[in-house]
């Protein structure tokens, strides 16, 4: 098969994360010692080797790219120290930014300046957009009347409709992206078939995975000393599994509760929805206080995309939980409305950003994965290789 | 300057080691009539070579040809062996040197000792042979190994218990418990840094897990395995004493790897891994052999023929840098690699019933904590002309072998040879701004003198 050869690939690529791929003399020890290397020839080699002479076609149909949870064994044992995880990460950012075709991704994933701009501006455009159908302060108003007095249930939920259209429609077109490459290779190549019979079980168990984390947990599973409720895959899975509880939680309230309607803390919902955001917030914590720490590997350097997600998030959470708590309190306050107002606003730049921000490999780990179970499903394995020695 | 007193000893050169670069330089320089003082930190002359089985590409018995060095040394009238000494210190000392040395104390009377070790068989404390890599026993007290020069025996405090036995059978009374180290002054007019070479630990890399397996050897371990007078006579896997049928050479396992702390590439092991491969296919002809290797570095003469031969003999090389070594059940080793020369690459668990890891060279000795001289980057001596690669930042130190940086036997000969050249220039252009004096040669015209002599008639 040609290859067409990019030679700027590993310069774009680094500007999506400091690292120095270039030492890296291919020697596989990287492979070697991933867990999750054992059935994907070559990886991640193969992958650095792609950046380093610049296969980009070969590199964006690449779905194992996404394969790498970043545990940093790679990174850790490298004996050029050529940061192999931190490159993988890089990779990632860069396909993403490629699979957007508007070419905001870029722009968002690229520089801090520009996300910080992006979040900004969709910021002041969804606060003018929600003041303009109520954004009056009743103060004698409490409880959940007064918020939505505020900022009318209605008009919230226009807003929301539109933003998932729209969403879903950019989501999509990366998607599109990501399949149409990838399946691509994987017809293209002499191993490889897409049964469509095979489809179905390779979609549920890569949901299944990624609720559970099955793969995730592989990663650490050398690392005996870490204490459960520390170990990375448990508090990514808490952020993961708090943030769809809040999902749930929120399509519930929209569709069986009654728009502004006071209920009581323990409500089925609204119970829901304070244990998903305190779960959530644990797995956040987590997550800022190893990257703060910066002592394990792969947490050594954090890009800016990664604390904008990570506080992007914690903000929507943090906002939400102290609605709740301004719900029950027995007297109005200002205070109570513009809480409300932010949480909204934040939650709605969080779905907004999730196809152009770090968010995205919500959608694309799991695609991956599925496609990855796909193409290599029993019926297109080729002949079982012969046994190690 | 510091007064240094009046020296103990005086000599033309000091040559720091007498392994096979700084016999060498010795001979090299006795040979043209400059006496020649050699320090040496252990027991007995020969330094790493005397311990290896054969040599690449040749196949030479090691010890056949090291073993005439050493004795010629010993016997030469120009050289004076000083074993189980160490160097303290070398300072300055108008063109030449004023080297400080220990006197190890070896509870034994050298003068007294006539070699014939019935202190030894009469022994009965035991410890690792060191000599042997620890794989074989030795005696508390002992002449250190069979061809051990000078032929004297030496008490091992540590393991000795003070039984009394040895001095009991002594024939020349030469036992002395009490003895106690001797310092001494030589006052040297230049000096020669020979100290070689050490490995770094089997455990530099934590992955490899050699801590938590007896069949993670050393390749200095290997060499002893098969040495024509090999402890156990035949190659057998130290945890239980099997007969391996699997063997492993894990390349740079402490080399070119930042993670252990050494970048530069050892230059020897793929040559020795090689030949090692090559005699073990003779020792065991059923066994399977794997070079793990990143890349085949057979860069001296005959070094590729040889590398080509063993490839033609049957011996595995994978190309891939092994990740991780896994102790596993009966004792074996499961070996993680990713083999890149297969089309896709492929991670694989080989398992093996012995495993050699390469361990980086690094230098034995520091002499920049007891003398001005400068090291490289790399923490070995470092030569700062490369149109005189023996010399050192300070003139009158010169440096020799692997002191200077990881090389084989052969280059390590050329450069003591080299060493030596310099020395005996340095010595006789001081000696002539002098006057000419002491034991320095007088220049001649030697090729008029050969022609008067009528030689080659």
């Amino acid at each position: 098969m040609a290859h067409s050869v990019s030679s700027k690939l590993i310069r774009r690529i680094r500007a999506y994360g400091a690292f120095d791929v270039s030492a890296c003399f291919n020697c596989g020890n990287c492979t070697a010692v991933c867990p999750l290397a054992q059935d994907r020839g070559g990886f991640p080699r193969r992958l650095i080797r792609m950046g380093q002479v610049g296969m980009k076609k070969a590199l964006l149909a690449d779905e194992d790219l996404w394969m790498c949870f970043g545990c940093g064994e790679c990174t850790k044992t490298c004996p050029r120290q050529a940061d192999p995880a931190q490159y993988l990460g890089a990779a990632r950012r860069y396909v993403t930014s490629c699979y957007d075709f508007t070419g905001i991704s870029r722009l968002m994933l690229g520089s801090a300046w520009g996300q910080l701009l992006g979040f900004l501006v969709l910021s002041a455009l969804f606060t003018l957009l929600l003041l303009h159908g109520g954004g009056v302060i009743d103060p004698k108003a409490i409880h959940e009347p007064a918020l939505f007095k505020f900022l009318p249930g209605p008009w919230i939920h226009a807003i929301g409709v539109a933003l998932f259209a729209i969403i879903a429609l950019s989501m999509l077109t990366g998607v599109a992206s990501m399949l149409w490459r990838t399946c691509g290779r994987h017809l293209r190549e002499a191993s490889g078939s897409l049964s469509l019979a095979a489809l179905p079980a390779a979609l549920a168990a890569s949901i299944g995975d990624a609720l559970a984390h099955q793969t995730h947990r592989r990663c650490d599973a050398d690392q005996p000393e870490v204490p459960w409720f520390r170990r990375p895959w448990l508090i990514h899975a808490a952020i993961v599994w708090g943030f769809l509880g809040m999902l749930a939680a929120t399509s519930l309230d929209f569709l069986f509760k009654p728009i502004g309607s006071n209920v009581p803390p323990w409500y089925p919902m609204r119970m829901l929805g304070t244990i998903s955001g305190l779960v959530c917030l644990y797995g956040l914590t987590m997550a800022m206080v190893r990257r703060l720490r910066a002592v394990e590997t792969p947490y050594r350097s954090s890009g800016f995309a990664d604390w904008f997600f990570l506080l992007l998030l914690t903000a929507t959470v943090c906002t939400g939980l102290a609605t709740e708590v301004v719900v029950y309190l027995p007297t109005g306050s200002v205070l109570g409305p513009l809480i409300f107002l932010a949480h909204v606003v934040l939650a709605m730049d969080l779905l907004v950003l999730l196809p152009l921000s770090k968010f995205a490999h919500a959608v694309y780990r799991p695609l991956a994965m599925c496609i990855h179970r796909w193409a290599t499903a029993p019926v297109a394995q080729p002949a079982a290789r012969p046994a190690a020695v | 300057m510091i007064a240094l007193g009046k020296p103990d000893r005086q000599t033309d050169v000091l040559v720091v080691g007498a392994g096979i670069s700084g016999l060498q330089t010795a001979l090299d320089l006795a040979d043209q009539g400059y006496q020649v003082t050699v320090v040496e930190r252990q027991p007995s002359i020969g330094g790493r070579m005397i311990a290896l089985s054969k040599v690449f590409p040749t196949l030479d018995c090691a010890s056949c040809i090291t073993t005439p060095r050493m004795s010629a040394a010993a016997h030469h009238s120009g050289i004076d062996l000083l074993t189980y000494t160490e160097v303290d210190s070398i300072l300055p000392e108008g063109a030449g040197h004023r080297v400080l040395v220990t006197h190890k104390p070896t509870y034994v009377d050298r003068d007294k000792c006539i070699g014939c070790r019935l202190c030894e068989y009469a022994c009965d404390a035991e410890y690792p042979d060191p000599f042997e890599q620890g794989i074989a026993p030795i005696r508390a007290i002992a002449v250190p190994f069979t061809t051990a020069i000078p032929q004297k025996a030496i008490l091992n405090a540590e393991y000795c218990m003070t039984c009394g036995s040895c001095a009991r059978v002594c024939p020349t009374d030469a036992i002395d418990y009490d003895q106690q180290p001797v310092r001494e002054s030589i006052q040297a007019g230049a000096v020669v840094i020979a100290s070689g070479y050490a490995l770094n630990a089997l455990s530099s890399k934590p992955q490899y897990n050699a801590q938590r397996s007896g069949n993670i050897i050393s390749p200095l371990t290997m060499e002893r395995l098969l040495a024509p007078h090999a402890p156990h006579g035949r190659v057998l896997r130290p945890s239980d004493g099997k007969i391996p049928g699997s063997i492993a050479f894990v390349q740079c396992a402490g080399s070119r790897d930042e993670t252990v702390g050494v970048t530069y590439c050892s230059r020897v092991c793929c040559m020795y891994a090689i030949k090692q491969a090559m005699l073990l296919s003779g020792a065991l002809p059923i066994a399977d052999i794997t070079i793990y290797y990143m890349d085949i570095r057979a860069f001296g003469k005959g070094y590729e023929q040889f590398y080509q031969n063993a490839k033609a003999m049957g011996i595995n090389f994978v190309r891939g840098k092994v990740a991780r070594i896994e102790p596993v059940d009966s004792d074996d080793l499961l070996v993680h690699v990713e083999v890149t020369e297969e089309a896709a690459g492929a991670m694989q668990k080989r398992r093996h019933d012995l495993v050699v890891l390469a361990q980086g060279m690094i230098p034995q000795w520091n002499p920049s904590v007891a003398s001005p001289v400068r090291l490289g980057g790399d923490g070995f001596v470092a030569t700062p002309d490369a149109t005189s690669p023996a010399s050192t930042h300070v003139p009158g130190i010169f440096v020799a072998g692997t002191a200077a940086g990881p090389k084989d036997i052969v280059d390590s000969i050329a450069e003591a040879g080299a060493a030596a050249m310099e020395v005996s220039r340095y010595l006789y252009q001081h000696a002539a701004r002098a006057g000419g004096s002491g034991t320095v040669p007088a220049p001649r015209r030697v090729a008029l003198k050969l022609a008067a002599t009528g030689s080659g008639t």
